[in-house]
């Protein structure tokens, strides 16, 4: 039980979003060809398949020493070679966060897309400025990168909490019978509460290891309420009883 | 309690500030919500009881110019037949009672046809085209003024709330043009623009200043009327220089 394969891969976490993805492809496969087209239904898969993917590569660097030391290597980082952050920072921090701004849009009304698109390529243009210059390097921790982030999510859930209580479609419903409420607070929790320690995990790390863990657990949490909450959106249109449809704007 | 340990409880405490923060902004949103809900449900209806009152409104302004007719035709039109029938009946020359009988039969067939305008069916019977040639063809027959009517496309069926209030709307601008206007000409044209079907009605009578209205003003009352329905009305007018209305239907 204590080999290296199963010290990697044997995590509640990984469990967990292995099987969110195993629903969510069966429920995905399930339907129909204009909803398999729908960005409605295909954001939230990709989402849940990214995380998994990466989630996994996360877990055999920590597998196969090597490969991340070899990784470390190419992107100049022989100073800590036993860092995977490089992966973290690519996949959750920066490339999840663009999809989870994407999720964001389709739920907005059209006149309020376009902050969405322009908050994209901002955040792509700075992020890839701080790490050509080597401001923020991707092998270590990026405090400005995840706060410009967390920041344009909490934007982008400002905005769609705005068209909730503004919009006639929004206020025709019953909230708290809309997914698209319950992933954005989930995603509105998520980016605040790991917030500070995201960009001081680090020297938590450092201080007091233990607590680092522990508050780490705090977005692994949320992590599976908002896959949970993306299986939910596929399978939507088998609970129909349960979950109200959603005004889909569509994606301009 | 040494600095770095400060620092962990400031992390933990500014975390539970945030999630704390980010709570009550979620809680604070369903009130809202809750709250515009029920703003937005009174409005609606509000909406709903002001279109049904003004639908009752036309219904009976229809209802009372329909009795009005009725009972003009009774006493100008059925009346006189009877009375001339009852004269043809007294007489003892074979061919005036088969006179008073015809008419006899004639009375019945006018009482059946007068009848029938009795109940408002015969707004779901006839087109706003059928009903707007039939108002043109009254006011030609009056000897009152010229009529015109062109139609590039078919209005087709509405529902009947929409129905009424055109008929109504329709029938008071030309009970206006006659009543104020005294115009030579009346043209009615029904086209569309895109996706805008529009009803012209153009007289070239007296006019009137369009700047002067009120809320109490016949102006008023046929815009009100048309946003009931989802449509609108744009007048054009100048002392001397006729009127121009534009009804606009709805989608």
């Amino acid at each position: 039980m204590s080999s290296p394969f199963w010290t990697a891969f044997g995590d509640w976490y990984l469990f967990n979003i292995d099987a969110l993805l195993l629903i969510g492809t069966y429920y995905f496969l399930k339907l129909k060809k204009e909803e398999k087209a729908n960005s409605y239904y295909w954001l939230p898969f990709l989402i849940i398949a990214f995380t998994v993917f990466y989630e996994n590569l996360g877990a055999y660097t920590n597998y196969n020493f090597e490969f991340k030391k070899s990784v470390n290597a190419l992107l100049g980082n022989t100073e800590f070679p036993k860092y995977n952050l490089w992966l973290y920072n690519i996949a959750n921090k920066q490339l999840s966060t663009v999809l989870y701004l994407f999720l964001i849009k389709t739920w907005l009304e059209p006149s309020q897309k376009k902050y969405i698109n322009w908050m994209v390529i901002v955040f792509v243009i700075v992020s890839i400025f701080l790490q050509i210059a080597g401001i923020e390097p991707l092998y270590l921790n990026q405090p400005i990168i995840f706060s410009m982030g967390a920041n344009m999510i909490l934007v982008g859930s400002g905005l769609y909490f705005i068209g909730l209580i503004t919009n006639q479609y929004y206020l025709n419903t019953n909230p708290l019978k809309l997914l698209s409420f319950w992933q954005m607070t989930f995603l509105l929790f998520t980016y605040s509460l790991t917030y500070i320690n995201s960009m001081t995990v680090i020297y938590l790390y450092e201080i007091n290891p233990q607590l680092g863990i522990s508050i780490v657990q705090i977005d692994r949490v949320l992590g599976i309420l908002n896959k949970v909450t993306l299986v939910l959106i596929i399978t939507s249109p088998l609970l129909k009883k349960v979950f109200v449809k959603e005004p889909i704007f569509g994606v301009a | 309690m040494n600095p770095s340990e400060d620092q962990i409880y400031v992390i933990i405490f500014s975390t539970l500030f945030l999630g704390g923060l980010m709570s009550t902004f979620v809680v604070a949103m369903v009130f809202i919500h809750r709250q515009r809900q029920a703003q937005n449900k009174q409005k609606l209806d509000q909406i709903k009881s002001e279109h049904e009152k003004t639908l009752l409104n036309i219904e009976n302004e229809i209802q009372q110019d329909t009795l009005t007719h009725v009972g003009r035709e009774l006493h100008d039109n059925i009346g006189q037949l009877l009375s001339l029938a009852k004269l043809y009946l007294g007489s003892s020359k074979p061919e005036k009672q088969q006179e008073g009988k015809e008419t006899i039969n004639q009375v019945i067939s006018e009482v059946r046809a007068l009848s029938k305008n009795l109940n408002l069916d015969w707004v779901e019977s006839l087109t706003i085209e059928e009903f707007i040639e039939q108002q043109l063809q009254k006011i030609e027959s009056t000897g009152f003024c010229k009529t015109t009517f062109e139609h590039s496309i078919e209005l087709g069926e509405l529902p009947k709330d929409q129905k009424l209030v055109l008929i109504r709307v329709i029938q008071e601008i030309l009970n206006n043009a006659m009543k104020h206007a005294s115009p030579e000409e009346i043209k009615v044209k029904i086209w569309k623009d895109g996706a805008t079907r529009t009803i012209q009605i153009k007289d070239n009578g007296k006019g009137f200043d369009t700047s002067i209205e009120s809320s109490g003003s016949g102006m008023y009352n046929l815009k009100k009327r048309m946003e009931t329905i989802g449509g609108d009305v744009s007048i054009t007018s100048s002392i001397g220089n006729g009127t121009l209305i534009h009804l606009l239907l709805p989608n």
